[in-house]
């Protein structure tokens, strides 16, 4: 590693954009679950 | 219903671009590497979820001057999808501060008061479950929301006001030009699927609320 300046961290990347992904997908797919519930009642 | 879900698919859409852009596109930065990547998803986060605050602020607001439900189903809305927000924030800036800082959390005034806030959201939707009175549910969590964006501000200045180890605000005078298009689209993209969630989530409020009124009270 060169003194002041990052290399690699590709994981930590990834791990940033899973974590983005996940909690979109999982609240879209709740509020569709959520939406439904409402309207079936 | 329609118009809610054309705005989630479109933000899905503009943050897939904008995300490919981000990690395999744009140049790595100077100092920071690759790991600045983590700043096209954390930058919108950061900004929409300030605009979700706005908004449920202006809705508390609204719904004390104008007593109207709508109002508050909007608020329901607006301070769960700042919740969400907020807690992804958090766990993007960790995600990022362990490679920059060494650390994954420090508790700089711009963290503190980002995670007060946050706490403070919690606090008001955990207050809405508790009270069951429709009117008085609406009343007080308008109070607590108005409280609780005095903090808004404070965040976004925290920067400027204190010796903060958190960079300044990222905008396109402090951001390379290489770095504008994928932090653009994905802002964009961040901001229709917020509009989005709120849009739902303010239907599915609307319904409960219109149930709750419906029952008849018991003796």
């Amino acid at each position: 590693m060169t003194e002041g300046v990052i290399s690699g961290g590709w994981q930590f990347v990834w791990g940033a954009y899973g974590i983005t992904a996940a909690v979109f997908v999982l609240y879209g797919i709740s509020l569709v679950i959520r939406l439904r519930e409402a309207k079936g009642r | 219903m329609r118009k809610g879900y054309a705005f989630i698919l479109s933000g899905v859409a503009l943050l897939l671009f904008g995300s490919w852009t981000g990690l395999f596109v744009a140049p790595p930065e100077k100092f920071m590497g690759d790991v600045q990547r983590i700043m096209y998803v954390h930058v919108p986060t950061a900004w929409n979820w300030m605009l979700a605050i706005l908004f449920s602020f202006s809705c508390a607001i609204a719904f004390l001057f104008r007593n109207n439900m709508k109002w508050d189903s909007r608020l329901e809305a607006g301070l769960e999808v700042a919740t969400l927000f907020g807690f992804l924030l958090c766990c993007q800036g960790a995600i990022w501060a362990k490679p920059t800082w060494g650390v994954w959390w420090d508790w700089d005034p711009r963290l503190t008061t980002t995670a007060v806030l946050l706490l403070a959201t919690l606090g008001i939707l955990a207050l809405r479950s508790f009270v069951e009175d429709p009117m008085k549910r609406a009343v007080w969590s308008s109070v607590a929301t108005i409280i609780a964006a005095v903090d808004l501000p404070i965040v976004y200045f925290s920067v400027k006001w204190w010796n903060s180890l958190h960079q300044e605000q990222s905008t396109p005078q402090t951001v390379s030009s290489p770095f504008h298009l994928p932090l653009r689209v994905n802002a964009f993209g961040v901001l229709f699927l917020m509009i989005g969630f709120i849009m739902v989530r303010t239907r599915i409020a609307a319904n409960r609320l219109e149930r709750e009124l419906a029952e008849p009270e018991l003796a």
